[in-house]
């Protein structure tokens, strides 16, 4: 099942790492999504259907994304008590996990609707992949302003390999 | 959580999931650190203290992710549940020593860390020039590694030892103080 992209917020709230992969179905679904929807509320005048929704550059979704996972998180916990954290959210386009180390630490990966929850696999990635090679990297920086120091090879490969693997399952 | 809990934690944590090092490597290594600042400092050893801090601070800051990613701790609850997880699955799993915990103030907001083995100290003798005995915590980057790492889990605090064997006290005795606790950062521009 595929996944669209994945991100890591740092505790300044600046996004220091994006990913995407699968643009070209993301957006098919999205517009399939969007025609459906237009199909039912516009009137049939034969006026052309849009073919795809506005773009965002990735930084704007990059921003839009943490917006959103902010306020579910800070409404979650509002509602149930501090120890609680949301885990996943699913539109119609696509399903969004999110996982909170208790540094501050976000990650937050866009999948296809159907896929199981990825809560686990983004821990997977926070221990066995950017402590080891970003945290653990005594030539990375400590705070990562701009992405500094977070895309490094190893990290790279080896999230390139674990996502084959989760899409594989 | 139990005390008893974090201890289990912390055995099971170094049992499995520590790559251990040789303990007189990192004695050595700590020491000659040590020697070297006092040399490049001229023996100025608030100077060095500080030094020391402020290395162990930058430690601190990493060695956290570690811990969690190692231990897969949440959030403590309340500040004794962070005293007892320092003392037990911290400073068991990275130094294999469990410090114990007392002397808590009324308010909850400062303990003491009381240290019976300390393998930075093992051989070690301070400079036999008179001032050392009175001003040089040996020790001193194990205060900045709190510091630090309490710091990227919201937690502003304040450490220093307050007596150590090797200046001939009875005890090796490490105080530490919560100052305040750290306000989640809000995006840019969301008032």
């Amino acid at each position: 099942m595929p996944i669209y992209s994945f991100y890591i917020f740092d505790r300044h709230c600046e996004c220091i790492y994006t990913k995407q992969w699968h643009e070209a179905e993301r957006y098919q679904s999205a517009a399939a999504a969007t025609a459906r929807r237009a199909s039912i509320t516009s009137a049939p005048d034969g006026v052309s259907l849009p073919q795809a929704p506005g773009r965002l550059s990735v930084q704007d979704d990059a921003k839009l994304i943490f917006g959103v996972v902010f306020s579910l998180r800070n409404m979650v916990r509002k509602l149930s008590g501090p120890d609680d954290s949301f885990i996943s959210f699913r539109t119609n386009g696509y399903k969004l996990h999110y996982y909170e180390t208790p540094t501050n630490l976000r990650f937050v990966m866009l999948t296809d609707t159907k896929m199981s929850n990825l809560r686990a696999a983004l821990h997977q990635i926070y221990v066995n992949l950017y402590v080891e090679f970003v945290v653990k990297n005594p030539l990375s920086p400590v705070e990562h302003p701009g992405g500094v120091g977070v895309g490094v090879e190893m990290f790279e490969y080896g999230l390139e390999r674990f996502i084959k693997s989760i899409e594989a399952e | 959580m139990s005390t008893t809990k974090h201890a289990r934690i912390g055995e099971e944590v170094w049992k499995s999931r520590v790559d251990k090092v040789n303990a007189e490597l990192v004695t050595l290594t700590y020491g000659s650190i040590v020697q070297q600042l006092c040399k490049d400092l001229e023996g100025d050893y608030t100077e060095v203290n500080k030094q020391l801090d402020k290395m162990g601070y930058n430690i601190g800051l990493r060695l956290i992710e570690d811990f969690l990613a190692k231990t897969n701790m949440g959030r403590c609850n309340g500040f004794r549940d962070t005293a007892e997880s320092i003392a037990k699955i911290g400073f068991k799993i990275f130094l294999n020593i469990t410090p114990t915990v007392t002397n808590w103030s009324a308010d909850n907001k400062s303990f003491s860390l009381v240290f019976e083995e300390n393998p930075l100290a093992d051989f070690v003798e301070l400079p036999d020039d008179g001032r050392a005995q009175n001003e040089l915590w040996y020790s001193n980057i194990l205060c900045g590694v709190l510091r630090g790492a309490l710091e990227m889990v919201q937690m502003q605090v304040e450490a220093h030892f307050a007596s150590d064997v090797l200046r001939g006290n009875d005890s090796t005795e490490m105080r530490v103080e919560l100052i305040r606790i750290i306000d989640d950062e809000l995006p840019p521009g969301d008032e």
